[in-house]
């Protein structure tokens, strides 16, 4: 099965509108309107601030966030690399920013069933100098000074389209809010609101609808197509303390598929653990969540989860393709794409929180520049683009450009092409290794391949207890976010129901049914199959510590 | 019509409760606050009330530590006009206290209502409505699910058990509002912006001590795991008997 042939076209029509489309209740005017407080977003508008304040001239900045609070849908391993932090910062010192501790010890190893065999830390991986973080706090902390710069903070207000006029972006309009099932209007309904600026910067995270929208509309490429991977992440109280970060490779995810997982202390007994496996996978029955469930009973996690409690469940792609997948240009007229958005993520060494913030800061001197000079069109927005491919954000990406797209033979093939990647420095074998996207990917449904677990409770859970302890609480009644295809049989159905960690697709008597409250956004649905579309601000998971 | 509410930043109704290291307060650690959802309705029934008077003053007034600001600007989102916070170092327990506090704020500026939720999710108390009318020698309706105002008459409706009461009252006077007597509009991104720029009087206030202290605070015990008796109309049988001999319930 091919799950491009079931997956919905990008829904145009819906994301991208003629500016004074009608429908709209209010509608304002910024400078410059940033979509996503995410670290790109913060860090641009900080960024953007910092110049304003240097010069002694008023910017006008507004960040959209779809979450009710700042941080609720942001989610990362994480361990950070605070270079970008120091650049935004240089007056902070790193005792004072929002992470958990410098990272001390590290442990890699491969996982066999029952055991696990420490491993050298490849290179790439090595995070002396770096610190375990929440993202929400990191987000909390950002969003912070931002507001105290004057910044305009909007959170519950997802982006729905972009606004376009001719070629150029002029802004965009937000979701509605108070629908019911049916698109009616309930007593307390809010028409969409216009928002319109000079520069719109979408920083949406991982697999942003509006920033996709925006490339296929113009057309701008990439040498690969972005691929992603998906993420299943716990946070647990523990008994018993942890001291190291741990990154694992091998059991439970099968030889053919590529991932790992990761076990952080955010604090001696508070740990966050999790379960990352790319979206190529082939074994169409393969369940991320499933397979965290079943890799937290392996000796290595059980010795520090017994007797402790979950407090925190999430789940997030992240775009892996990493520098053939980067689009040609992120700039365009009155336009710029930051962050994970256009995939500055570096696979290898795990890391996009400093690349979306530094992105942000590059993209925040552009606007600015052309701000000041009056030109915020595509040529005057480019130097976002200039910045960006001669600073260290490419070349990290570039040294590691083909080690993660080895991985599409599997694990042993990849293993082996990866070191020798490494030992020549990016050298080997030379040239651009070429893939497909994942819906291309061909799957196949084993009957019977994955037994699957019944949840206990204590130290596996399901997937509808993973959803409450996202703190998802989106109301039952709200309209359907996500486009299905038309004829979906029961094989793919069945491939959704795996695939999607929160439980919101289920097979009823051969039928998908659709538990759409269940999204945590986590975009993997929108990667595989039913195209995921914004909804009501404030729906999706209320992230506390992830 | 000039309108008071008065609001407590309490903590989420999501939050995971942890006690602090003293055993007597809520460790506040990651704890995200957020406006009392009971005083949602107090906040939404005063901006409908001036809606509908075509004239007025909604005021918003709030006891509580410095970040009791967000909360206030929170209700001037929605579309308050202004804000006072009787601004404290944390947290008080005893609802007269507070009580005293708001009605020396509200003695003086003659409002026709004064509306407070029923309760704080946080401490569930119900005291502090009721106490500041006593203490303003005002007329009090408390829990009101349905509100009427014509011509300086007003009338509640209240859900008692059972059945609904209908009280007739004149202003002012204090009410304490309950679910059900309106749905709180959503701050609108323009209201947002404007709420920015609304006046908000910060008054350093120490309420006196007051005659309760909290002494302790324990978590509920962790509950027993379920069991499942059998499955089916088998099962009915051993559960009766279960229900009689272990629980003790039949």
């Amino acid at each position: 099965m091919i799950p491009a042939r079931y997956q919905p076209p990008l829904p145009l029509d819906r994301l991208l509108l003629p500016v004074g489309a009608p429908g709209a209740g209010d509608r304002m005017e910024l400078d410059v309107l940033i979509v996503g407080a995410g670290p790109a977003g913060l860090a641009c508008a900080i960024e953007l601030a910092h110049l304003a304040q240097r010069d002694r001239t008023d910017v006008n900045i507004g960040v959209l966030e779809k979450a009710e609070a700042l941080g609720e849908h942001s989610l990362s391993g994480a361990v950070v690399n605070p270079r970008a932090f120091r650049e935004l910062f240089p007056d902070v010192k790193d005792a004072d920013f929002p992470f958990r501790g410098p990272v001390e010890r590290e442990r890699v190893a491969l996982l066999t069933a029952r055991r696990a065999f420490t491993l050298p830390t490849p290179p790439t991986m090595h995070n002396a100098g770096n610190y375990v973080a929440s993202l929400c706090e990191i987000v909390r902390w950002l969003g912070e000074r931002a507001t105290a710069l004057g910044v305009n903070l909007f959170t519950g207000f997802p982006a729905a389209s972009l606004l376009v006029n001719g070629r150029r972006v002029m802004g965009v309009r937000t979701t509605a809010t108070g629908l019911d099932r049916e698109g009616g209007r309930l007593s307390n309904y809010m028409a969409p609101n216009d928002l319109l600026a000079k520069v719109t910067a979408l920083a949406e995270g991982t697999r942003g609808s509006l920033s996709q929208a925006w490339l296929d509309w113009q057309g701008v490429t990439s040498e690969n197509p972005q691929i992603f991977a998906l993420g299943v992440k716990e946070i647990w109280e523990t008994k018993r303390p942890l001291d190291a970060i741990v990154h694992t490779l091998g059991w439970p995810i099968p030889t053919d598929a590529f991932g790992g997982s990761f076990m952080y202390p955010l604090e001696p007994k508070l740990v966050a653990l999790g379960l990352v496996v790319g979206l190529d996978y082939r074994d169409a029955a393969l369940d991320v969540h499933e397979l965290l469930q079943r890799m937290k009973r392996h000796p290595l996690f059980r010795r520090h989860l017994e007797g402790g409690e979950l407090v925190e469940w999430g789940a997030k792609t992240i775009p892996e393709g990493g520098y053939y997948a980067v689009p040609a240009r992120r700039s365009g007229d009155g336009v710029v794409i930051l962050g994970d958005s256009a995939g500055f993520v570096d696979v290898p060494s795990l890391k996009g929180i400093h690349y979306a913030m530094q992105s942000g800061m590059f993209a925040a001197r552009a606007i600015y520049a052309g701000l000041r000079a009056g030109d915020a069109s595509a040529a005057g927005l480019a130097e976002y683009d200039r910045l960006v491919n001669a600073s260290f954000i490419m070349s990290d990406l570039y040294r590691t450009r083909n080690m993660r797209l080895a991985f599409k033979d599997g694990f042993y093939v990849g293993g082996v092409k990866a070191g020798l990647m490494t030992v020549t420095g990016g050298r080997f074998p030379g040239r651009k290794i070429a893939v497909e996207p994942d819906a291309n990917v061909e799957r196949t449904l084993t009957p019977g391949a994955s037994p699957g677990i019944t949840p206990d409770r204590r130290h596996t859970l399901s997937k509808v207890d993973g959803v409450f302890k996202s703190g998802n609480a989106t109301r039952d009644t709200i309209p359907k976010h996500l486009v299905i295809g038309s004829d979906v049989p029961a094989a793919v159905a069945e491939f959704y129901a795996h695939m999607c960690p929160a439980g919101v697709y289920e097979v009823v008597q051969g039928a998908l049914r659709v538990n759409a409250p269940n999204c945590v956004d986590c975009k993997a649905t929108d990667v595989l199959g039913p195209r995921w579309t914004p909804r009501e601000g404030g729906s999706g998971p209320k992230y506390k510590r992830m | 019509m000039k309108i008071a509410v008065c609001i407590k930043r309490v903590p989420d109704s999501e939050t995971r409760v942890k006690i602090a290291a003293d055993g007597k307060s809520l460790d506040e650690a990651g704890v995200k606050f957020i406006l009392n959802p009971y005083d949602e309705f107090a906040v939404e029934e005063a901006l409908r009330q001036k809606e509908k008077a075509g004239a007025g003053e909604v005021v918003v007034i709030a006891l509580g530590p410095p970040a009791a600001q967000e909360t206030i600007r929170t209700a001037l989102a929605m579309g308050a006009d202004r804000g006072v916070l009787l601004q404290t170092q944390g947290l008080h327990a005893d609802g007269l206290e507070t009580a005293r506090a708001l009605a020396a704020e509200l003695k003086d500026n003659e409002f026709d209502l004064i509306l407070l939720g029923k309760m704080a999710i946080d401490d569930y108390n119900h005291q502090v409505g009721p106490m500041v009318a006593e203490l303003l020698d005002l007329p009090c309706v408390t829990t009101v699910a349905h509100l009427e105002i014509a011509a300086g008459k007003a009338t509640a409706e209240r859900e008692i058990e059972g059945g609904v009461e209908v009280v007739e009252f004149s202003l002012p006077a204090v009410l304490t509002t309950d679910k059900g007597l309106n749905e709180p509009r959503y701050p609108a991104l323009k209201g947002i912006m404007a709420a920015k720029k609304k006046p908000l009087e910060v008054k350093p206030t120490t309420p006196g001590p007051g005659a309760l202290a909290i002494v302790s605070l324990t978590l509920p015990p962790e509950r027993q795991a379920g069991k499942i008796v059998g499955e089916g109309s088998a099962a009915v049988a051993e559960l009766v008997r279960l229900l009689r001999e272990e629980a003790k319930v039949l």
